[in-house]
């Protein structure tokens, strides 16, 4: 029973699912990615706090420096600002199915509120500015 | 004529319009308390004390750990006993919100039914074990500190 979708890489780009393909796929991408920086964050401290010393401590330090490094906070800040706004959009499109008439002014408007929000955090994080 | 297959699928089904449903709720409510806890640390007397970075961290889990380096009173007001159950309350939707959702990308890619029901065993011993690493972080971690 092969039903395995079989898809070359030129086909993979030349599929026109536009915006909406696009917001499922970051969805996608961003929901493993808070699992994963979740996942890692808890076990981590479980480590440091729990079973303390040993090679447990070696593991959980180096989960910490990867999580805290510049690069993951800016993935971190995309995939929880990405997934929240998504989300919610999804939301509120299936709680009044009237607005669906309005489903690409919704996505842009999730663009809108999105892109100045994270640009200027990631902007923060990168050059390391604390704020407050 | 109801057969055995489209009575278990039948179930199977609503078990999937439970998830669903449980998805947008605890997404929503997630949001919800996210923003209730970042308010209520300012108004408790963090206002001032805390950065960006802790006010983040606190939003999304109200354990004492995640604003002691900074200079805020961490007793009463931000290590006691509502707070513990607040975080654990929005860990256990983030956790099962997670798993459900790693449930369904499993579900789209992984072909072999036998592969399947291995790593569906395996996201269910995750999800439980980092429910009880989050109980001893909060209730046993926190206390002692």
């Amino acid at each position: 029973m092969s039903n395995r979708a079989r898809v070359t890489l030129s086909q993979f780009f030349a599929y026109r699912g536009g915006q909406p393909m696009l917001a499922w796929l970051l969805h996608r991408i961003a929901g493993i990615g808070i699992v994963m920086f979740v996942g890692m964050h808890v076990f981590a401290a479980f480590f440091l706090h729990g079973i303390t010393g040993g090679v447990a401590s070696t593991v959980a330090n180096a989960l910490t420096d990867f999580y805290e490094s510049r690069p993951t906070q800016v993935f971190v800040l995309f995939a929880v600002l990405y997934h929240g706004l998504n989300g919610l959009r999804i939301v509120v499109l299936d709680m009044w199915p009237g607005l669906h008439r309005f489903h690409r002014e919704a996505m842009w408007l999730q663009w809108a509120v999105f892109l100045p929000v994270f640009s200027l955090l990631a902007f923060l994080i990168a050059l390391g500015i604390k704020v407050g | 004529m109801v057969t055995q297959a489209s009575a278990s699928s039948r179930s199977r089904s609503k078990f999937e319009l439970y998830m669903w449903f449980f998805t947008r709720v605890s997404g929503v409510l997630m949001l919800l308390l996210g923003a209730y806890s970042i308010i209520y640390a300012n108004l408790m007397g963090g206002r001032g004390l805390m950065d960006a970075d802790a006010q983040t961290r606190w939003a999304f889990f109200p354990i004492s750990f995640h604003v002691s380096s900074t200079k805020v009173e961490l007793t009463p007001n931000f290590q006691n006993v509502f707070w513990q159950f607040y975080a654990l309350l929005l860990f256990v939707f983030a956790a099962t919100h997670g798993a459900n959702g790693i449930r369904v990308i499993l579900k789209d890619y992984v072909r072999s039914p036998i592969l399947l029901a291995w790593l569906n065993a395996l996201l269910l011993i995750v999800w439980l074990s980092i429910m009880a690493a989050a109980v001893y972080l909060l209730f046993v971690a926190q206390g002692a500190a």
